[in-house]
């Protein structure tokens, strides 16, 4: 049997540039002074893309009833899209007492019988954590009894954040499902995609270009995700971790177990989205390869140019202020720079260190980093005249005192922001933030105020 | 009324669209003004609640969570998670009150949340809502008994012009301002508990703050026990009435199933006029009588022809389907979060407990469908005609202020069911 992942280990990431400076790092919520998600949400955000695969939560209402057709993870399989149904134990009182172990296998089976899965992703919540149903017994018996993969995920939500979650789902897929199959045949250009979750479809901003290339996307971690893809990771070239955060164990582990190297990069914005092409390709090491993508940058980008000359004349001598979390911090500054648009600040105080270095390259030494978001935008707008402030829906008033265009970047997004055919997306969406009078008409005073 | 059945013969749910009690709870704590509510249990069910209430009212919602970890889980009864959460709200926010809520993990440990309230010096209310029990519909239902029980003071003085208002979890913002409204023309000062409509109604606020504005005030609450009269709006709310008139033995209670459709707005008319001696009703109500009937005239044409499936809580559908089946509309289907007695009132062909694909099961059976955004995408498979309502609404905005209920909503329903089931008829027949 698969030993259960080390919570530990997955905390002390050696692949982690923060982790000398930051030894308990990221798991320490406070109580009454926090908000984002749980272990348990992390995991389902990481597999949940696999479409062509059941994904089933075990305990009480809570967990899936407020958490499926939530995420916009956009897939190309053609049979049902299994991500947009939800199953669920749905415990009770009887089984919190009696245990839910039967009641699990029951699920399985009829998932598996009605639906016909490619697997069946069976993840343990706080509750039948606590009971101590052994759904590693479970899925083990019911994976002989079915004949398709039935992967237990074991990351309750009290074990932590959404992102050690999205780590834990990442080991599941790692003991369960990849090295389980060999590919048809293999290419020297075949890569995985780690940490794409493909939301509003931002893989296929950039897939096709790949394709192009001659790359050939062998699996992917878990965005537009097949089963029977990942299985045969192992077989891979090259992993391409596109969000570091939430997956940076796994491929460390693909390396030191298959031998596979690993790049890190994203696809934001026209300066990002090129250099990670280039990067793929001089990591798959193949002069011809690297003079084609070269090539394929350049008419990109140029192609891109010319669709983007309305829009820079809309943009010019416009100043935005930044205020998001994590590595948005600077990858959205970098595709608002691309933009021609001046990013005056940025929000840190949820970045990491490295994430705060690298806002500051982006920035330069005049941009403002703020580590207080919440008081200092408001006098930063003052300030520097800002037209544009990009926050979460929190800052919306902000906004409307000061009467400039808002773009919300944080509530979950309904277009496509990745790659060069995202960043035309963007280009549009401050543009009629920017045209758009409602900010100023909004903050019209009424007439019986004075 | 039709068959009824209340178990599942399945193992799980598919396509769920119950939701859970501690969602229930907090929704009630957001309709008191300056009111935190504090869920006990992992940061996952409150980082849900709050985002999943966040999209549908398009606003900032107020909560946080005690943040049980893997040590705390097993450690802690409680006492370090919640002491210490309330010192940390206090410390940058002064509520007015602290509504404290238990989930699924913290039941299962088995903490004493009423142990640990005693030794806070804040006000705070405290209530159990096991997430592996009920639904929303009733954890919102303990945590308006809890408030009453523990904040209302006895009494046995009454005034005969306050009235109580208990509205159940289904009602938007502004069906419990039209219901006070309503209530209110007879003469009352109107105070409903929980109250969303000034709270979760979608105004613009004067700042962004970290804490809910609006709704009744804890000390409006703590005040309630001398009203002459207490209303219930849905089954659910009957205990909330039995917790008040407990408080003072003096204070009398009506009740109503629902207030979806004619009939029932008449009974809500009759009992006020009764009570008050009114004769008439204020000119806008008759008014929306008049226009209700001719909105069940106007809609009756498409709406004989359709058959409908709703989908929701149990007080929720009760409304709905009285105000469909009045018009001739049939409702084929009626599927429930959870078990009720209301479910025996419910006219409909199948009145059944479970999920969407129960409903997707029996999809010959009808050609609308009254529920809420999970129901989109079996509506789209199968091309049935769609009335967005309930828990939740991400696709659309306004949904706290679409009104269904009395004489005017009822108008407004009815002829928006009609429109989407003409659209429907004519869309399959032109093609």
């Amino acid at each position: 049997m698969t030993p259960k992942p080390k919570i530990k280990d997955l905390l002390d990431e050696s692949a982690c540039a923060h982790n000398k400076t930051r030894k308990t790092a990221c798991n320490a919520p406070t109580p009454g002074a926090t908000t984002g998600g749980c272990a348990f949400e992390g995991a389902q955000i990481t597999l949940f893309p696999y479409a062509d695969a059941a994904h089933l939560v075990h305990g009480p209402m809570t967990c899936l009833g407020a958490s499926w057709e939530t995420r916009a993870t956009k897939t190309g399989w053609e049979g049902r899209d299994l991500t947009q149904v939800g199953f669920t134990t749905g415990i009770s009182t009887k089984d919190v007492v009696f245990g839910g172990e039967q009641k699990l296998l029951d699920a399985i089976g009829y998932i598996v019988e009605r639906y016909a899965p490619e697997a069946v992703f069976v993840y343990a919540t706080c509750v039948t954590a606590l009971i101590g149903d052994d759904i590693d017994a479970v899925c083990r018996h019911a994976e002989g009894k079915h004949g398709v993969p039935v992967v237990p995920v074991h990351a309750p939500g009290f074990v932590g954040s959404k992102n050690l979650g999205s780590r834990l789902g990442g080991e599941a897929a790692l003991a369960g499902l990849i090295g389980t199959a060999e590919p048809e045949e293999a290419t020297p250009f075949d890569i995985n995609l780690i940490g794409e979750y493909n939301v509003t479809g931002d893989m296929w901003q950039y897939s096709h270009l790949l394709e192009e290339l001659g790359i050939r996307v062998l699996s992917t971690l878990s965005g537009d995700g097949r089963i029977a893809r990942i299985r045969t990771a192992h077989r891979a070239r090259l992993n391409v971790i596109v969000c570091a955060k939430s997956l940076v164990s796994l491929t460390r582990k693909m390396e030191e177990r298959y031998g596979i190297p690993s790049v890190s990069l994203s696809f934001y914005g026209k300066r990002d989205t090129s250099a990670g092409l280039l990067a793929i390709a001089e990591a798959l090491g193949d002069a011809e390869l690297v003079a084609r993508t070269r090539r394929l940058v350049a008419r990109e980008e140029a192609k891109l140019e010319e669709k983007l000359k309305p829009y820079r004349e809309v943009f010019r001598g416009k100043k935005a202020v930044l205020n998001t979390g994590g590595n948005k911090s600077w990858s959205i500054a970098s595709a608002l720079q691309d933009l021609g648009i001046e990013v005056v600040a940025t929000a840190v105080k949820k970045a990491t260190e490295a994430d705060r270095e690298k806002a500051r390259e982006h920035l330069g030494e005049k941009g403002v980093l703020m580590m207080n978001p919440g008081a200092e935008q408001s006098k930063i707008i003052d300030e520097t005249g800002a037209h544009l402030l990009l926050a979460g829906g929190r800052s919306l008033y902000t906004a409307i005192k000061k009467g400039i265009a808002f773009a919300d970047v944080n509530q979950e997004k309904k277009k496509s922001y990745g790659g060069y055919g995202g960043l035309l997306n963007l280009a549009e969406d401050l543009k009629n933030a920017l045209e758009n009078p409602v900010f100023t008409n909004v903050a019209r005073r009424a007439p019986w105020e004075k | 009324m039709g068959e009824v059945s209340r178990k599942s013969k399945k193992p799980l749910q598919v396509n769920p669209f119950k939701l859970s009690q501690p969602m229930g709870a907090a929704l009630a704590f957001l309709g008191v003004d300056r009111c935190m509510p504090l869920m006990h249990g992992a940061i996952g069910c409150t980082s849900y609640t709050k985002v999943y209430y966040t999209r549908h009212f398009a606003e900032p919602i107020a909560i946080q969570t005690t943040a049980v970890s893997d040590v705390t889980a097993i450690l802690d009864g409680g006492d370090y998670s919640i002491v210490e959460s309330v010192k940390n709200i206090t410390g940058k926010v002064t509520p007015s009150l602290i509504g404290l809520h238990t989930t699924g993990l913290t039941e299962t440990k088995g903490d004493d949340i009423r142990a640990v309230a005693g030794k806070i010096d804040f006000p705070l209310v405290h209530v159990n809502t096991p997430d592996y029990e009920g639904g929303l519909e009733s954890g919102w239902a303990l945590a308006t008994r809890a408030m009453i029980e523990q904040l209302v003071t006895p009494t046995e003085s009454i005034d005969d012009d306050k009235l109580a208002l208990l509205p159940h979890a289904s009602l938007t913002p502004v069906e419990v301002e039209k219901i006070k409204e309503f209530i209110a023309s007879f003469g009352y000062e109107v105070l409903a508990l929980p109250d969303l409509s000034t709270s979760l109604d979608g105004h613009l606020g004067e700042k962004q703050a970290a804490l809910s504005g609006g709704g009744i005030s804890v000390e409006q609450i703590r005040g309630l026990a001398d009203a002459g009269l207490v209303v219930t709006v849905g089954d659910s709310m009957q205990g909330c009435a039995r917790a008040l008139l407990e408080k003072n033995p003096f204070v009398r209670h009506l009740h109503f199933r629902h207030l979806g459709g004619l009939e029932a707005t008449d009974a809500l008319a009759a009992r006020l006029m009764k009570e008050t001696g009114v004769e008439r009703p204020q000119p806008p109500i008759a008014r929306w009588r008049k226009r209700l009937q001719d909105a069940m005239l106007d809609g009756h044409f498409s709406l004989g022809q359709t058959r409908v499936l709703v989908v929701g809580e149990p007080d929720q559908l009760a409304g709905f389907c009285q105000a469909l089946n009045e018009a001739g509309a049939r409702v084929a289907v009626a599927v429930s979060t959870v078990d009720s007695p209301q479910l025996e009132t419910i006219p409909a062909a199948k009145v059944l407990v479970g999920d969407l694909e129960d409903a997707e099961n029996l999809r010959d059976e009808y050609g609308l469908i009254v529920g809420n955004d999970h129901a989109e995408a079996l509506a789209r498979r199968f091309g049935k005609a769609l009335v967005l309502r309930g828990f939740p609404n991400w696709e659309q905005v306004g949904n706290q202020l679409k009104n269904d209920v009395l004489y005017e909503g009822g108008a407004y329903f009815l002829f928006e069911a009609a429109n989407a089931a003409t659209a429907l008829r004519e869309h399959k027949e032109g093609h």
